[in-house]
């Protein structure tokens, strides 16, 4: 009994295979999610998805969305997904070091909340990266 | 090829000068009698300034029998392009059929007449963002122009109402227009690039989102180009923010499209010719819903779809704009082509008339002389 996982983006299908087990950051925590789990709607936050193939951990970099679990078949849809491995690690570097100075200089309430996305969002692309 | 030419022409004239003098017979072999004028006095003279007349126009034909070939080409280029981009808004529909599906399960589960999610928060307008998508390249007929009058023309309505108004403007040509007038106050310049991807959806996205978040602006509308076939696209104006829960386009006359209903534009051959088909699709949405049970509060879930929503709206005019743009490019470097084929003929018939006329005024010359002598 495996797993169907889709990610989907606005522009393209990021993964559509089997799993066996994926650990999904949500907005209320991170859950795990087993064949036969039972089906459930969550937000998903900025955050790591982590996927399990036949032992081996795959993250993925998630920038907020949407997950429906259903009969075995995962569906997350989410702005935008990038897998560890097509991360540039300096590039996310120097993203987060561009994100967080952007934070500091950010003035009045709708700067602020720009600048805290784009940080969170390239915090979590530094941190697929280092995680396994 | 020209000596032989010269020869036969030798024989005729000697026929039929002694029967008509040379003036007729000149005029007879040349149907254009004002180049003639100058070269029969001052023949020597003459012989250099239709010389150099023949290399410009030879130079001139060369040049735009160039300037077909990349029409041509940038034509082929632009419709290869379409084929991308259509497949572009392929790739994108799992996503939005998907979340479709999801939104309209979340209503079906939900008495979302009394959902407070900030995005679909209607408040009173007293100032609007307008999104204007334009395309970065130019030679693309009036493309640019037709979305940037639009844009203009909606500026003055909102000025009209007593509205005031700011302008997040993507794309190179739009950005360089609002550069020049400072007079209209722009927020953000943003570039689409070749292949609009979530990333630039997402910018647009978050700086949309955070303006009408902030309540800076009370209302979002998007102006693009829809691609309705390959001659004709339309500027439309939709209106952004504030999203109906339901998830329904609505523009700013009000007339609202389900989310459900989708088109689709194919590039397909029709005749021989290419042509545009849009199709139109229905989502299916289930009738029964699997008893989904939320995570967190159904507001919360909300609050993560309806961004999710926004970002695919965004991507989908930009992907409209682009394939608008390229049709506009295919049409216009197909008449480009079209007016340079014509052009190199009328310029060829030119050419060879004087070729011709320069021929026969040197046999005239010789045959004068030989009289002269006998």
């Amino acid at each position: 009994m495996t797993l169907n996982l889709c990610v989907l983006t606005p522009n393209r299908i990021v993964w559509d295979s089997e799993v066996k087990e994926i650990i999904l950051s949500t907005n209320s925590g991170q859950i795990g999610v087993l064949p036969n789990h039972a089906p459930i709607a969550t937000a998903v936050d900025i955050g790591i998805l982590k996927i399990r193939l036949n032992n081996q951990w795959l993250t993925m970099a998630l920038m907020g969305g949407f997950a429906r679990i259903g009969n075995n078949e995962i569906t997350i849809l989410v702005n935008d997904a990038e897998k560890n491995s097509d991360i540039d690690p300096q590039e996310a570097q120097q993203t987060l070091e561009i994100a967080e100075a952007n934070l500091r200089k950010a003035e009045g309430k709708r700067q602020t909340i720009e600048a805290n996305l784009a940080l969170r969002r390239a915090r979590t692309r530094v941190e697929a990266l280092n995680t396994i | 090829m020209a000596c032989t030419n010269l020869t036969t022409m030798w024989v005729s004239s000697k026929t039929s000068l002694s029967d008509s003098s040379s003036w007729s017979f000149r005029s007879v072999l040349n149907p254009l009698p004002l180049p003639n004028h100058n070269s029969s006095p001052l023949r020597s003279s003459s012989v250099s300034p239709i010389q150099s007349s023949l290399r410009e126009l030879r130079d001139r034909i060369d040049s735009v029998k160039n300037t077909q070939k990349i029409t041509e080409a940038m034509k082929l280029v632009a419709a290869a392009k379409v084929r991308r981009a259509q497949e572009a808004v392929v790739n994108g529909r799992p996503f939005s059929e998907t979340l479709v599906e999801v939104l309209y399960n979340i209503n079906e589960q939900l008495q979302t007449d009394d959902i407070d999610v900030p995005l679909t928060k209607i408040r009173p307008v007293k100032k609007v963002a307008l999104v204007v998508v334009t395309g970065d390249r130019g030679l693309c007929g009036g493309f640019n122009n037709f979305i940037i009058k639009k844009a203009e023309a909606r500026i003055k309505e909102l000025q009209g109402l007593g509205l005031d108004y700011t302008v997040i403007s993507v794309g190179k040509k739009g950005n360089s227009y609002f550069l020049r007038r400072p007079y209209i106050p722009v927020d953000r310049y943003l570039e689409a690039g070749t292949l609009p991807t979530a990333k630039e959806a997402q910018a647009v996205a978050d700086d949309v989102f955070s303006l009408f978040i902030s309540e800076e602006v009370d209302k979002v509308e998007l102006l693009y180009t829809k691609f309705v076939s390959l001659v004709k696209s339309e500027p439309v104006i939709h209106t952004l923010l504030p999203l109906s829960p339901k998830g329904e386009i609505c523009d700013i006359n009000g007339n609202c499209v389900d989310a459900a209903e989708d088109e689709l534009f194919r590039l397909t051959t029709k005749e021989g010719k290419l042509t545009v088909e849009r199709e139109t699709f229905r989502t299916p949405t289930a009738d029964f819903s699997p008893i989904l049970q939320f995570e967190q509060d159904p507001v919360q879930i909300l609050d993560a779809l309806l961004p999710l929503y926004l970002n695919s709206q965004i991507l989908r005019a930009l992907q409209e704009s682009l394939a608008s743009e390229l049709a506009a490019r295919m049409s216009a470097m197909s008449s480009a082509s079209d007016n340079a084929s014509d052009l190199k003929k009328s310029l060829s018939m030119v050419y060879n008339r004087k070729r011709q006329a320069k021929i026969t005024g040197e046999i005239l010359e010789i045959v004068a002389g030989a009289n002269a002598q006998a």
